[in-house]
């Protein structure tokens, strides 16, 4: 780790960091206040009315609990793609900008090792997935406790978290790998980008109906079981498969940048 | 002398262009001047030599190690970028606090001194600065850790002839302090102020390394005159080696000690008009290759 370039990487994070912050926080804030038994009923209605669209975005049961409600309607979806997004811009800027636009030499050109410099990248990326995570625990039970004070089964909305942190730093494996192998940066983007977003299509496609549901076993989506989760019993394997693969695909980046030519 | 930096049998192919079978020594305490037209393969030669790329074939070493595995050595260099990215929104004070805590070096005071020599305002964004300017905060960062070994692409690309003088003269106090120095360029006149001796590129190949002075001396004026009629362009070329006449214009080459016997011959013609050219480097090339055959 170098700490000047991990301190620069922070403040870069900074910027897009907030903005994303406040999304959650408004879409957080927003789902919390929707929950209301009654207009739980409602909403199963509408669910009923347009299945497939509701099973999309992985919300066809509205819940009975306030955490079963959170659980479907900002960990299905929301909260899956907001850091997502975030982590795709982030492992661009961290590794694939500095090589596109040449400032990577100043980097090289310093008694800091390639290997050096690519674990303070990795570091650097694998806050974002922390950072949001927490935040979307720490905004949630606050908000939940401000509306619906001691609703929220608090010890299973953590697991939930957990379980959605692992997804992340999947995540953030797969783009840092991209954002290494490719040294354009539109090309890294749109390679992070599109892998991460094919899994997330093929997962909404899997849950619209039965026909599709084989295509759960072609997304590491579905590794995130968040009814398993919130109930304790398995999701624990699923985890610890998506953070496998993104040590992994981790890894993979940081040999390929020590290995290749950097032309800068 | 010991050699620092070192490229033996270097060849490092991009589909025709590149490096090929390159062999070069810097020793210590020297100024080498790399000259070559752009494309030719000075950045790519020196991209080995700093350990970015890795070569086809042959090694590549500095300080007697292999640049591409071994950081440490980076160190005692000082590194000049050919192309003048930096990192975006970043001040060019900040770009260089950053730079001293990145290396871990305590240099900022000399990095101060630096940027007053050239004048330059520290306080302004680096994506708004010019050419020239963002050259200036590039030249400051190479040279405000002190190392022993400056790795300079040119270096003075982008500053105005003031600064540029002032460049050289730095150049050549570090020579006095007993710095290696290799500055690579596709202009005769950069090298030709500071260095002892000179590798020539072309092609990816060194066609030769020769010292400065000589270099200097086989380098050849062109002279185009203009006369009254064709007939006395004819004339004239007859009596100057290498002259080549189009209409009333006739054009010949004068290395420096001839130019008094040049001027004395060209009396006894009318000469309506006199333009004086130094050769550029592709003819001085040509030069290099014919004095090869011959």
């Amino acid at each position: 780790m170098n700490t000047a370039l991990f301190r620069y990487d922070m403040r870069g994070h900074g910027k897009t960091g907030v903005i994303f912050l406040a999304v959650m926080s408004l879409y957080g804030g927003m789902i919390t206040a929707m929950f209301d038994p009654k207009l739980g009923e409602s909403l199963e209605m509408m669910a009923q009315s347009m299945p497939q669209l509701f099973a999309a975005f992985g919300m066809l049961e509205a819940g009975k609990t306030l955490t079963q409600f959170l659980a479907n309607y900002l960990y299905g979806f929301l909260y899956i793609v907001f850091p997502m997004v975030f982590t795709v811009l982030a492992s661009v800027r961290l590794v694939a900008r500095w090589i596109d636009s040449g400032a990577a030499a100043y980097l090289l050109a310093a008694p800091v090792g390639k290997r050096r410099i690519a674990i303070t990248q990795m570091a650097a990326l694998a806050v974002v997935p922390f950072v949001c995570t927490a935040w979307a625990f720490g905004f949630c039970v606050l908000a939940a406790q401000v509306m619906f004070p001691g609703q929220l089964d608090v010890s299973a909305f953590l697991r939930l978290n957990v379980g959605l942190l692992c997804l992340q730093l999947m995540f953030a494996g797969v783009c840092f790998l991209a954002s290494c192998v490719f040294h354009d940066a539109r090309m890294a983007a749109g390679v992070g980008a599109g892998i991460c977003t094919t899994f997330v299509l093929v997962q909404m496609l899997s849950e619209v109906s039965d026909t599709f549901n084989w295509l759960r076993y072609c997304t590491p989506l579905s590794l995130f079981d968040q009814q398993a989760l919130l109930a304790g019993e398995g999701g624990a394997a699923g985890c610890a498969a998506l953070l496998a693969a993104g040590v992994v695909t981790a890894t993979a980046g940081c040999i390929v940048f020590c290995k290749k030519d950097i032309s800068v | 002398m010991a050699a620092l930096a070192e490229w033996h049998h270097v060849t490092k192919d991009y589909h025709g262009k590149g490096v090929f079978d390159l062999c070069l020594q810097l020793e210590e305490g020297e100024t080498l001047g790399f000259l070559g037209p752009n494309g030719a393969g000075k950045t790519t030669t020196i991209r080995q030599l700093m350990g970015f790329i890795r070569p086809d074939h042959g090694t590549v070493r500095l300080f007697g190690q292999d640049p591409f595995v071994s950081c440490a050595v980076q160190t005692r260099v000082g590194y000049l970028p050919g192309e003048t990215a930096f990192p975006p929104d970043m001040t060019g004070g900040q770009f260089l606090h950053f730079m001293a805590r990145y290396r871990g070096a305590n240099c900022l005071a000399r990095a101060e001194q630096l940027a007053e020599y050239f004048e330059l305002d520290m306080g302004g964004k680096l994506k708004r600065m010019s050419k020239g300017t963002k050259q200036k905060v590039a030249i400051v960062n190479a040279f405000m850790h002190d190392p022993q070994l400056y790795v300079l692409d040119e270096p003075t690309s982008g500053l105005d002839p003031l600064m540029q003088n002032r460049f050289v003269e730095l150049v050549r106090a570090e020579q006095k302090r007993g710095k290696t120095i290799l500055l690579s360029s596709h202009m005769f006149e950069e090298v030709e102020k500071t260095c002892q001796r000179t590798a020539i590129i072309r092609e990816g190949h060194i066609v030769a390394v020769r010292d400065m002075q000589a270099l200097s001396n086989s380098r050849r004026k062109l002279f185009t005159v203009e006369l009254d009629t064709s007939a006395q362009a004819e004339q004239c070329a007859a009596v100057f080696s290498g002259a080549q006449v189009s209409g009333v214009h006739v054009t010949f080459p004068v290395t420096a000690r001839q130019a008094d016997a040049a001027v004395k011959k060209l009396a006894q013609f009318c000469v309506k008009d006199i333009s004086v050219r130094s050769q550029t480097l592709e003819e001085l090339f040509l030069h290099f290759y014919e004095e090869e055959e011959a």
